[in-house]
């Protein structure tokens, strides 16, 4: 108790007023100076480059739900939906900061302003599909102020992630755009759907498939297994080895269509947009939900998907 | 000019050019100081005794800054106790709020399109920026603080009472404006953390009955918070609030002088007030004994602040603001807690079994339109105000002795338990015994949330970069990654987690299941930047399904979690 009381009671003499305020105005001094020449030196730069850091990180965020579904998760493209974006043509290439390749992209199209501009321009306001002509799906327009739904900061962050690429850019295995005024080949002739196949192509629109599947001109869903070409592609997949020693007993493709749809967890597809597949996520009950009919006319229409 | 310059040479003339400026500098000192010479303030800075006739008393009549202060002090209240310079320092870091506030103020735009960046732009292109906003941020923190404890010292001593009730009364508005200004400033970085915690503490002023919802609408200028609430909030921040607060800090102050500094309890008659009374052998001249106290107190302090933000302490800043993104978790500010505590009452009566609660609310709510967020957000929560404002006119005991003050003092300390016990309510992981104010999702959501959550850092993202070597790793006590003790050590701690949670369960009774397995992934995306993801599979304890939840963020190398 008599140390609480002197403590309470305590009254400091003038020196060691003095000293105290001495002290404390060095103190202060000091932590002035410390950050002073801290923010002289490097202490702003680092700042800097944490917070471009966390930019990036953002921009991952945002890129891997808007637009990986086109461009693909690492930036490759993917055929007839988006063109690559991780490539040295669309990126050109830095080393240690400074721009060694130019992004022929821009030179090809004409673009006068930098790299940055052009990706935020196309992000926030997009492309009409009569201007890029390539494929048959156009380039959203995703900022606020064009009616998307990305804001200004987000556009940013998204901008400076794509750049991030540009130390490394891959120059293998991209889709990239074709040079203004050349086309990609001939287009194939759509085989016209049976009966059958177009109520079958009805069905697939209308239990909801289009969530997460992907069908070239009909669907952009980017969860589960693209299914632009899964006639061709689950004849394939019965006489793969996982395959016979998972529970599938599919000898056909339209067996393993149908399979895929009513016991979707029998087999795990390997490839999906965001990177393998995972069981559970694909509903187990569609062999209550869709009818017999829908069911048979559904295999059909994919089947013909080659 | 002519007679200035004629008497200037007369004066050259006749002492010499030295003497003269001396003379003519010492002059403007005088008048600068309001009638003391450099000898005098020399003097008192030295901490001589005064000399007779005592010059020092002169400020105390002439300027402006020195009549505001007390000429003399009782003996008895120079030591720390009894007021132990709270209120001393909860004007003083008003004065550093406002200083670090102006710098902030140029740098800063209300819009929700510049509001973030513009922050960034303080920290990462301002010099000083980063500084003046830790200052700005800690000041105001440590200001709520030393405003409570100056009310809290205020109740203790007795000193609102007979003549000092209405000292008490503008007290008790400085600490609403105080927590209104901290209030107000938490919007405006624009950034994940502020949003949220806004957005609760307005939408409870839309559940008060008729005049809520205007409210609301005024504060917010629209029915969510955007540009118009940003704008309104900055304006209360910068203008309104700190208006009324200088305005009833010169209310508050004059009544401190008027009255005088409350003696210690046990030195007055009961009933009696004698701090004005003091005998001459008891005074302690403000100059130079109590203006070198206070410089001393204003150095420590600030001393204490700015080192504090030189070292240890920054001022948080989350990711930029998303209407469409709640993070899990979210509270209000930490002075808040306990009006988000009180919100937490399902019932109007809390202690009745719930059958009968259930009635009593449906009654109540039938009836009257009450419900138990209005009651206990809107009536009881400002009802606190109320209390603390009328409490000298209703307490009717005279004596400001601690003995004869049983009652008070109990019905004090029960009052501030209730506050601590609704503010450990207020936060998400709720009171540790009774579980009160717990919440939380499924157990394996809260396991993610541990380690990886929505904002802020968690264990997972503070693994140094170089570590977070790519692959996939079950969650297990000894995981055994080469080279990376930091990785190995958080799989570690997830797994003992993931343990308890299996063991004990949390205060809405749910467990993890037995068979839950955990998995972190690591992704290189790009150089520099990785994903990481963590996935618990298990049993749902509710639908005895399997589940999986997963969660991921991608890391940068330089982003420093």
């Amino acid at each position: 108790m008599s140390i609480i009381k002197k403590i309470v009671t305590f009254k400091p003499s003038f020196t060691l007023r003095v000293i105290f305020g001495l002290i404390s105005v060095v103190g202060f001094l000091s932590a002035c100076a410390i950050v002073g020449l801290g923010d002289l030196s490097r202490a702003l730069g680092a700042q800097d480059a944490k917070y471009q850091a966390r930019s990036i990180e953002d921009g991952a965020l945002v890129y891997s739900q808007q637009c990986a579904r086109c461009h693909g998760p690492d930036g490759k493209g993917i055929a007839g939906q988006g063109p690559a974006l991780s490539s040295i043509t669309f990126l050109g290439k830095v080393e240690n900061g400074i721009e060694v390749t130019k992004s022929q992209r821009l030179i090809d199209i004409g673009w006068v302003g930098n790299l940055d501009g052009y990706i935020r321009a196309v992000t926030a306001a997009g492309i009409p599909l009569k201007s890029s002509n390539v494929w048959d799906v156009t380039h959203p327009a995703f900022g606020q102020s064009y009616g998307g739904n990305l804001r200004d900061d987000q556009i940013a962050d998204v901008s400076l992630f794509i750049q991030n690429w540009r130390q490394a850019p891959y120059t293998e295995g991209v889709i990239d755009s074709p040079k203004p005024g050349e086309a990609l080949g001939p287009k194939p002739t759509a085989v016209p759907l049976s009966p059958e196949q177009e109520a079958g192509k009805a069905a697939f629109l209308k239990y909801g498939c289009t969530a997460c599947h992907a069908i070239k001109g009909v669907a952009q869903g980017a969860v589960g297994p693209n299914l632009s070409t899964i006639g061709a592609d689950a004849a394939n997949i019965i006489t793969q080895a996982d395959y016979k020693s998972s529970q599938g007993k599919a000898t056909t493709a339209s067996e393993y269509i149908h399979e895929s749809i009513v016991s979707p967890n029998a087999y795990i597809a390997p490839k999906c947009p965001t990177g393998a597949c995972v069981a559970g996520i694909m509903p187990q009950n569609f062999a209550q939900t869709i009818p017999a009919t829908d069911l048979t006319n559904l295999v059909a229409y994919l089947a013909s998907l080659k | 000019m002519a007679i200035i310059g004629k008497r200037l040479v007369k004066q050259v003339k006749t002492t010499g050019v030295k003497a003269t400026i001396a003379q003519r500098a010492d002059d403007a000192f005088t008048r600068f100081t309001s009638g003391l010479t450099w000898g005098d303030v020399r003097g008192v800075l030295r901490g001589d005794p005064a000399p007779r006739p005592n010059p020092r008393v002169k400020p105390h009549t002439e300027g402006f800054w020195f009549h505001i202060r007390p000429t003399f002090y009782h003996e008895a209240t120079t030591s720390l106790y009894p007021t132990f310079r709270l209120g001393f320092l909860s004007a003083l870091f008003f004065a550093i709020e406002i200083i670090t506030g102006v710098y902030l103020m140029i740098f800063y735009t209300p819009s929700p399109e510049r509001a973030y960046s513009s922050m960034i732009d303080i920290i990462t292109n301002v010099p000083f920026g980063m500084f003046m906003r830790d200052l700005h941020r800690l000041g105001a923190e440590v200001m709520v603080i030393v405003v409570t404890l100056h009310m809290v010292r205020t109740f203790t001593t007795g000193s609102y009472k007979k003549p000092r009730q209405f000292t008490w009364f503008t007290g008790v508005v400085l600490l609403m404006v105080t927590l209104g200004l901290s209030f107000s400033g938490y919007l405006l970085p624009w950034d994940q953390l502020a949003f949220w915690a806004v957005t609760i503490g307005t939408s409870m002023a839309d559940a008060a009955p008729v005049l809520g919802p205007t409210v609301n609408l005024l504060l917010r200028g629209a029915p969510d918070i955007g540009a118009g609430g940003l704008l309104r909030f900055y304006l209360l921040h910068v203008v309104l609030l700190p208006l009324i607060g200088i305005i009833f800090v010169a209310v508050h102050y004059y009544k401190v002088v008027r009255w005088g500094l409350s003696l210690p309890p046990e030195m007055e008659p009961v009933g009696e007030d004698n701090a004005r009374k003091v005998p001459p052998e008891k005074r302690v001249n403000f100059l130079p004994d109590i203006a070198t106290n206070e410089i001393m107190y204003i150095a420590i302090a600030v001393a204490i602040l700015a080192v504090s933000c030189a070292t240890w302490y920054h001022a948080p800043l989350e990711t930029h603001s998303n209407p469409l993104v709640t993070p899990n978790h979210t509270v209000a500010p930490w002075y808040f807690y306990w009006l988000q505590g009180l919100l937490k009452n399902t019932h109007i009566i809390p202690i009745l079994p719930t059958d009968i609660s259930t009635v009593v609310d449906r009654f109540f709510a039938n009836v009257l339109g009450l419900t138990p967020k209005i009651l206990w957000g809107i009536i009881i929560g400002p009802l606190v105000f109320v209390l603390l404002m009328v409490v000298p006119y209703i307490d009717p005991n005279p004596s400001r002795r601690y003995g004869q003050r049983k009652i008070m003092l109990t019905l004090g300390a029960l009052f501030g338990a209730l506050i601590l016990y609704l503010s450990l309510a207020g936060i998400p992981t709720g009171v540790p015994v009774t579980g009160f104010g717990y919440v939380g999702g499924a157990p394996a959501a809260e396991v993610a949330q541990e380690f990886m959550p929505d904002e802020g850092d968690g264990a997972l993202m503070n693994i140094p970069f170089d570590q977070m070597v790519v692959g996939e790793y079950q969650v297990s006590p000894d995981a055994g990654v080469a080279n990376a003790p930091d990785l190995n050590a958080v799989l570690k701690e997830i797994y003992y987690d993931m343990q308890r949670r299996m063991t004990s369960a949390d205060p809405n009774g749910r467990k993890l299941s037995q068979d839950a397995v955990a998995k972190v992934q690591i992704a290189q995306i790009q150089p520099d930047l990785k994903e990481l993801t963590i996935s618990i599979s298990y049993t749902d304890d509710q639908t005895g399904t399997p589940q999986l939840y997963t969660k991921f963020k991608f890391l940068h190398k330089n982003a420093d979690h």
